[in-house]
C-alpha cells in the first residue's frame, strides 16, 4: 500500500492546469464500441466514461451501426466462429487506428476475433464473403484501463485530481476476461492483475491488495441459475467488506450487475448484511475530476454509495478549511 | 467417485480426439495434479471439477463428460487455463465438449442454462443487438419461473436500466447473413 505520503510528493511536483491532462497520444481520437450492456442496464458506465473522456480533452468516434460482440453464448455455439464473425463486422466498420471498448466482456471478444481472424485463412475468407471485401481487422483494440493509461498520466491525473479522493481505500476488481486468456489477451498479468493502480492512486485514494481482484463473480448464469451467481459473489462481497475497502472497482456490466444489482438478493439469501458500493472505473476518475457523481449516474446503483460520497466531502471541506486558515 | 472403465459411447477415444484437434490442446499431456480444481470458482456447483473431466477424456468417458453438469455450467473464467503447469487451456477443452453436447442436443440436466444461451442469440439475430428486458421475460416464460427476478424489475425501472423498445441496427441484413452462414457450415460438417 503507498501511504499518503507517496502520493502528496506526486501532487506538489505536477500542479498543472486542467487543460494539460493529455498523455503522449492524448491529441487521438478513437474508435468506440459501446456494445449493448452500456446502452441498457449499463448506461451510467457509458454516461460516466464520456464524461471522463470529454474532461480529459479526448474525443471518440462511435462506430457506425454496430451490432453485440456475442458476449458468452455466441462462441459456444454453431461450431464457434459466430463468436469470431460477430465482433469481425464491427472490427471491419471501426474507423480509427485505435478502439476503446470499456465493456470487458466486447473487449474480450473483439480481441479474440482479431486473433482468430489473423490465424486463420478460412475465417479471412469467410468475413470477406460476408461483407463483400477483405475484412479491416488490424484496429488497436484498448480495454478501459489501457485507454486511459494511454491518453493521460498518473502524474498528470493528479494534478487535476487534486487528491479528492484521499482517504478511500479502493478494492480493485479485474475479474476474469480483462486478462484471460493470457496468450490472446496479452495485456497486465492473468494471476495478478495490477493496471487499475497506478490511475487509482493518482486520485489521492490508497489501493491495497485485494486477494480477490482475479476470482469470477458467476459470470452469466444469473438469469437461469441464480444461486450459483449469488454463491460466487457472495465472497468476493464479504472479503472486500472484511478487508474494509469502500467500495468495490470494476470495469464490467456483468460483474457489477452480480456484484451490485443482486447485492440485495445476497443478503435476503445469506442473511448477511452487505452494503459495498461498487463504482465502474471510469465513475471513481470522474469524481477524481470533481464531476458530480449523480451526473456520473452513481446514485442508479442499487446499493448506495451515500457513505463514500461523504467521505470524499469531509475531504473536500476540510481542504478548504486548511486552505481558508492559511 | 470411481470412474467406470466402460462406456456406451462406442467412439469415447474418438470423441476425445475431435475435442483434441477442435481444442488444438494436448489432453494426454494433463498430470493430474489438481491445480486446476484447486482454483476452480464453480466446483462447488459441478458433478465433476475440471480435473476429473480432463482424467474422463484421456480414458474415453466422454458420455459423462457430455452429459456433466460441468459442460453446461462452466463459467469460463478460465482461472484454471491461467494455472495449468502443463499449460494446457482447461477451459477451452470444457467449452470444445460443452459444443459437442450442445451440437448433439445434450442437455446434461441444466436445460435452463442451455436455453439461456440460445434465447440470447436469437435475440442478437433479430435485432442485431441485445434487448436485455425482452431476454429476462422470455427466459422467465419458457423456464416456468415466471416470477424469477421480478423483484429487481420496479427498481430497475426507476433507474431506467431498462428499454422497452427494442434496439435495433440499420443493417440487420447483414446479421442474418453471419448467422446464416454459421449454421450452414455447421450442417456441412
Amino acid at each position: 500500500m503507498t501511504g499518503a505520503g507517496d502520493m502528496a510528493d506526486i501532487r506538489d511536483t505536477t500542479l498543472e492546469t486542467p487543460e494539460a491532462a493529455g498523455g503522449p497520444h492524448a491529441d487521438k481520437t478513437y474508435s468506440y464500441f459501446p456494445g449493448c450492456s452500456l446502452t441498457s442496464s449499463a448506461a451510467e458506465y457509458d454516461v460516466s466514461f464520456r464524461l471522463v473522456v470529454e474532461k480529459l480533452g479526448i474525443s471518440l468516434d462511435e462506430i457506425e451501426d454496430w451490432n453485440c460482440c456475442g458476449a458468452s453464448p455466441a462462441p459456444h455455439h454453431w461450431g464457434g466462429n459466430l463468436g469470431v464473425l460477430l465482433p469481425a463486422r464491427n472490427l471491419h466498420h471501426a474507423s480509427r487506428d485505435a478502439l476503446v471498448a470499456p465493456c470487458v466482456g466486447c473487449y474480450n471478444r473483439l480481441k479474440n476475433s482479431q486473433y482468430e481472424i489473423a490465424s486463420s485463412e478460412e475465417i479471412r475468407a469467410q468475413a470477406e464473403r460476408l461483407f463483400g471485401e477483405p475484412v479491416r481487422y488490424e484496429t488497436e483494440v484498448l480495454n478501459l484501463v489501457e485507454f486511459f493509461a494511454r491518453v493521460t498520466t498518473p502524474e498528470k491525473l493528479a494534478g487535476m485530481a487534486q487528491g479528492r479522493l484521499a482517504g478511500l481505500n479502493l478494492a480493485t476488481y479485474y475479474g476474469c476476461l480483462m486478462t484471460r486468456p493470457a496468450k490472446i489477451m496479452n495485456f497486465d498479468n492473468a494471476r495478478d492483475p495490477v493496471s487499475m493502480k497506478p490511475l487509482l492512486r493518482a486520485t489521492g485514494a490508497d489501493s491495497g491488495h485485494f486477494p480477490f481482484k482475479s476470482e469470477c463473480c458467476g459470470s452469466y448464469m444469473g438469469l437461469a441459475r441464480k444461486e450459483i451467481v449469488l454463491r460466487a459473489s457472495r465472497r468476493i462481497i464479504e472479503v472486500a467488506d472484511d478487508m474494509g475497502f469502500d467500495a468495490i472497482i470494476t470495469a464490467c456490466p456483468l460483474c457489477h450487475q452480480n456484484l451490485d444489482l443482486r447485492q440485495g438478493q445476497i443478503n435476503s439469501t445469506f442473511g448477511t448484511s452487505l452494503e459495498m458500493p461498487v463504482l465502474y472505473f471510469s465513475q471513481v476518475l470522474g469524481l477524481a475530476l470533481g464531476l458530480d457523481s449523480d451526473d456520473l449516474g452513481i446514485d442508479t446503483h442499487m446499493v448506495s454509495a451515500r457513505r463514500l460520497l461523504e467521505k470524499i466531502r469531509r475531504g473536500a471541506d476540510a481542504t478548504e478549511e486548511k486552505a481558508r486558515v492559511s | 467417485m470411481a470412474i467406470r472403465v466402460s462406456s456406451t459411447i462406442a467412439d469415447g477415444a474418438g470423441v476425445t480426439a475431435e475435442i483434441e484437434r477442435r481444442s488444438g490442446e494436448h489432453i494426454s499431456s494433463c498430470y493430474q495434479c489438481g491445480r486446476c480444481t484447486s482454483t476452480c470458482t464453480g466446483t462447488f456447483a459441478f458433478d465433476y471439477p475440471p480435473h476429473r473431466i480432463m482424467r474422463l477424456l484421456q480414458l474415453g468417458q466422454v458420455e459423462e463428460v457430455l452429459n456433466s453438469r460441468t459442460a453446461q455450467l462452466c463459467f469460463d473464467c478460465m482461472t484454471c487455463s491461467s494455472r495449468c503447469p502443463m499449460n494446457i487451456d482447461v477451459a477451452y477443452v470444457i467449452e470444445i465438449a460443452k459444443m459437442i453436447a450442445d451440437e448433439r442436443g445434450i442437455e446434461g440436466g441444466e436445460k435452463d442454462v442451455q436455453l439461456f444461451r440460445l434465447a440470447f442469440l436469437k435475440n442478437v439475430r433479430r435485432h442485431g443487438r441485445l434487448h436485455e428486458a425482452r431476454l429476462m421475460a422470455w427466459i422467465n416464460f419458457r423456464s416456468g419461473k415466471f416470477f424469477n427476478d421480478i423483484s429487481l424489475v420496479p427498481m430497475t425501472l426507476r433507474k431506467k436500466k431498462v428499454h422497452i423498445v427494442p434496439p435495433r441496427i440499420k443493417n440487420r441484413r447483414e446479421i442474418h447473413r453471419i448467422f446464416r452462414e454459421v449454421t450452414a457450415k455447421q450442417r456441412e460438417e
